[in-house]
């Protein structure tokens, strides 16, 4: 064996684009050594909801999956946001076949996150102290980022003024 | 057409040795940049020497995350460890560096069926790997798996509560409310204040506190009841007297249920319904039985935008589907910013629908932060119902 000869590789790309004006087309495409696989969702904005969905879906030891469009379409209507993955999951189905599946669908939505994420970081300074209070705000305007990573974690240098707000914690 | 945001990834599994993979992720988009590398044995997918290198980040503090990657060290990558990932390595390092394992540890399963297979086709030339997976010889993970799940939630959960049934004491509803601190019980200005929405371990996953921990705190800070709201686990009515006697304290239930339009806390509904369900089809089925459904925090948004960043008005919201089908809507949520609980404020308003709270706590730490206080003393899920209906109970920050 060599270990200069790859077993296994994957490539996954995630790309999201403006349609019809204002809603956002997410598309995830995989390909590694056994699956070949593409995912499209459009988003209404600002409701966020997927109103469009379609797909294809090849694999080397599993099974298509069976009625794929139609499966597909269970999750019209479902609206990107927190909780959107055990819908999705429970929508498309748990099999073995339908893993792969609602993961890309997952990274689709992931990718309409990240775009609105990406407008708000843009808003960021570049100077470190700046930098540094427009994070400390983000913290303190939506509490969920609070002890949600490392950068954010209890007692680190961007939650100061939050845990001294909220008398050494942030409930 | 100019691309308004990309993320790349791309994982390769390698031979480090007989016994070992060596793997290699990287994530690229538009906003992070970063790399991941690891071992794994083989044998039963144990990953071990965990690093990770940032190219592009966002906060000054987003370089603490590496610290923390190498607590994934010793993790099984069996099917199932996903959620083990997202709880460790997301919550202590970084989402992105998680994401990205979870990634990795994907490509570990698939090139470990793969080369299981290969190992096996020396001695049957003409097996396919269709063949062999279905035959199930791939299945080096079944141990692997167990040891990500050590018991089910529903067994300890059985458990805790047999074990509450053992040292139940005193009488319910003869002490109710009884609690220690804060203001008398059926107090006229504050109210009877329950807290409608929260969590407990281990019946939530996510949640990190026992019901008798959350129970004790409810009494501390003065709260008169909660409503258990596991997800997608209804308890029972025994088990539920069970801690009221052993508590002296009022414990009620709520149903809190996944639907394709979000979470829903139906009360006086006791069907265990797994999975989603439609919410057009629970709305069907609650009112068969007169129960009653609060949307729960319809509006909650992400960690750095929310509702109002991306443009959704009160009138827009109003429109939602959602509205149509629910009793009453969840507006004072713990878990929410300010502007997404006053976006639904304006809505239940707007529609005439009366307004919940609920802390949606799922530690001690936050139980109680918002509540539902009710003008009359409720004694009993029938009592809950009916105030519910009645309409006579307003959202309250209480603690």
């Amino acid at each position: 064996m060599s270990s200069n000869i790859l077993n296994f590789s994957l490539n996954r790309c995630t790309s999201v684009d403006k349609v019809n004006g204002t809603d956002l087309l997410s598309v995830c495409r995989v390909r590694d050594t056994f699956t070949d696989a593409e995912i499209r969702i459009v988003v209404k904005m600002p409701d966020m909801e997927i109103v469009e969905i379609s797909g294809h879906f090849r694999h080397a030891y599993l099974d298509a999956v069976e009625d794929l469009d139609s499966r597909l379409q269970k999750v019209l209507g479902v609206r990107v946001g927190t909780g959107m993955l055990k819908i999705i999951k429970g929508l498309l189905g748990e099999e073995e076949n339908c893993d792969q599946l609602v993961y890309m669908v997952e990274e689709c939505c992931h990718g309409i996150i990240l775009t609105l994420t990406k407008k708000v970081l843009l808003k960021a300074p570049d100077d470190e102290v700046g930098k540094f209070a427009f994070y400390s705000n983000m913290v303190k305007k939506s509490i969920r980022l609070y002890d949600r990573c490392a950068g954010f974690g209890k007692g680190t240098p961007l939650v100061a003024e939050l845990e001294a707000e909220n008398g050494g914690g942030a409930a | 057409m100019i691309v308004e945001f990309m993320r790349n990834k791309m994982v390769d599994v390698a031979h480090l040795d007989a016994e070992t993979l060596s793997v290699h992720g990287v994530l690229t988009d538009s906003i992070y940049s970063l790399e991941l590398d690891f071992k794994v044995r083989i044998s039963d997918l144990v990953c071990s020497e965990v690093e990770g290198r940032w190219l592009r980040w966002t906060t000054p503090q987003c370089p603490r995350a590496l610290t923390f990657l190498n607590e994934a060290d010793g993790f099984c990558l069996a099917p199932g460890i996903d959620a083990r990932i997202h709880k460790t390595m997301g919550r202590r390092a970084c989402r992105h560096f998680a994401n990205l394992f979870i990634e990795c540890a994907y490509a570990v399963r698939e090139t470990v069926k793969m080369l299981r297979w290969q190992a096996a086709v020396v001695s049957e030339p003409d097996l396919t790997l269709r063949d062999f997976i279905e035959r199930g010889a791939d299945d080096g993970s079944a141990t692997s798996a167990e040891m990500q799940n050590p018991a089910s939630s529903e067994e300890t959960l059985a458990s805790a509560v047999s074990a509450s049934n053992g040292k139940a004491s005193g009488k319910f509803p003869a002490d109710v409310g009884q609690s220690s601190a804060g203001a008398a019980v059926g107090n006229q200005e504050r109210g009877f204040v329950i807290d409608l929405h929260l969590h407990t371990a281990p019946a939530s996953p996510c949640a990190s506190s026992s019901v008798d921990e959350m129970i004790v705190e409810a009494k501390r800070i003065g709260l008169d009841g909660i409503c258990l709201s596991d997800h997608n686990y209804l308890w029972s009515a025994e088990a539920v007297q069970a801690l009221r006697e052993k508590h002296n304290f009022l414990v009620l239930r709520v149903n809190e249920i996944v639907t394709e339009q979000g979470d829903m806390l139906v009360f006086g509904f006791y069907e265990d319904v797994q999975g989603i369900i439609r919410l057009a089809e629970l709305k069907q089925r609650v009112a068969a039985v007169g129960g009653f459904i609060v949307a729960a925090h319809p509006f909650r948004g992400f960690l750095t935008f929310g509702a109002d960043d991306v443009g959704l008005t009160p009138e827009k919201a109003m429109a939602r589907e959602m509205f149509k089908w629910v009793d009453g809507v969840e507006c004072l949520n713990g878990k929410v910013t300010v502007t997404e609980n006053g976006l639904a404020r304006h809505v239940a308003t707007g529609l005439g629908l009366p307004a919940t709270g609920g802390s949606d706590a799922h530690d001690v730490s936050t139980v109680g932060v918002c509540a539902t206080a009710f003008e009359s003393e409720i004694k009993s899920e029938e009592d809950l119902l009916a105030a519910l209906k009645a309409g006579k109970y307003r959202p309250v920050n209480f603690r």
